[in-house]
């Protein structure tokens, strides 16, 4: 081997390190970005916060009023995960369910004493429907 | 050059150590803030006091069947609840989990309220008194406003609602 040949090899394990070395960082960044993606989209995160949401805004209304909720994000899910999308938010008593995973769901309880109903927007049909219909 | 590239090699072992502390630091920080509950009780408690300063005043008067002729209702005070159309009890929790005390002070004397009420699990209270110095967020969550009113006979009154919201389990680590 030569004394070019020998530097050009030289070159080509250079390279090939901080190709390595790049490739695997942009694989670090990616992977620590998708967990937190993830954690921040998890049924578990989405279906707190809704129930949550949804507790806050039955509480605050006043019969009778209708109230639009985008949920987008939450109806993608369910759907992924098979849960019906009438099945996604169920209001009995004064208790909220929310489900967006066959397996899961989230309760929380509001003291506004009134008749409310939840339901799936016809159009467009990532919203929900609340509807305060009176006093009991 | 072969002491250069040693060098290399040790600064890309330093450099992944620093990427996986820098990820372990990530990891706990995002595991810790999506672990936790979202607190909501503060909100809880003002929107609580919000509805029942609505139920007993209306555009600055008491309603005629809480105070009549500077009487207030033993009635109403027994059915606050009813009047004001909250329901405290659920089969999510074994306690109600809400406290509201309304005093009704005269704005000629501020120190002793003429008339008091109160509904919920009144062992919330206790957690407010703690709570007066110092916060501590796995207790109950207290919130207290005032509002001025007058009667339909002008006599001027201070309302103070203190509301108590528990629901600690579903709103903070335990």
């Amino acid at each position: 081997m030569n004394q070019k040949e020998k530097r050009l090899n030289k070159r080509g394990i250079i390279l090939m390190e901080n190709v390595i070395f790049i490739v695997l960082n942009i694989l670090f960044i990616s992977i620590l970005a998708l967990f937190i993606y993830k954690q921040g989209n998890g049924a578990i995160v989405l279906e707190q916060s809704y129930a949550k949401n949804i507790a806050l805004l039955i509480d605050s209304a006043k019969p009778v009023s209708e109230l639009r909720l985008n949920m987008e994000d939450a109806m993608d899910l369910a759907e992924k995960n098979g849960v019906d999308r009438e099945q996604v938010v169920k209001i009995e008593n004064n208790i909220i369910t929310v489900k967006l995973n066959k397996d899961s769901g989230y309760q929380y309880s509001f003291f506004n004493d009134v008749d409310a109903t939840a339901y799936p927007d016809i159009f467009p049909n990532k919203n929900y429907i609340i509807k305060i219909n009176g006093y009991k | 050059m072969k002491l250069n590239k040693g060098g290399d090699k040790m600064l890309s072992v330093y450099w992944f150590a620093i990427l996986i502390i820098a990820a372990g630091a990530v990891f706990a920080m995002v595991y810790i803030f999506y672990n936790s509950p979202y607190d909501i009780r503060e909100i809880e408690a003002e929107l609580l006091i919000n509805q029942i300063a609505d139920c007993v005043s209306y555009a600055g008067r008491f309603r005629t069947d809480l105070v009549y002729e500077g009487k207030f209702s033993e009635d109403f005070k027994n059915n606050i609840l009813k009047e004001c159309h909250l329901n405290f009890k659920s089969s999510e929790w074994e306690s109600e989990q809400y406290y509201v005390e309304l005093n009704f002070y005269k704005v000629e004397e501020l120190s002793n309220p003429p008339f008091k009420m109160s509904m919920g699990n009144s062992n919330w209270k206790a957690y407010c008194a703690i709570q007066e110095d110092k916060e501590e967020k796995k207790l109950a969550k207290c919130v207290e406003k005032s509002f001025y009113s007058l009667d339909y006979a002008d006599n001027q009154y201070i309302v103070k609602i203190l509301a108590s919201v528990g629901k600690g389990e579903k709103n903070v680590k335990m």
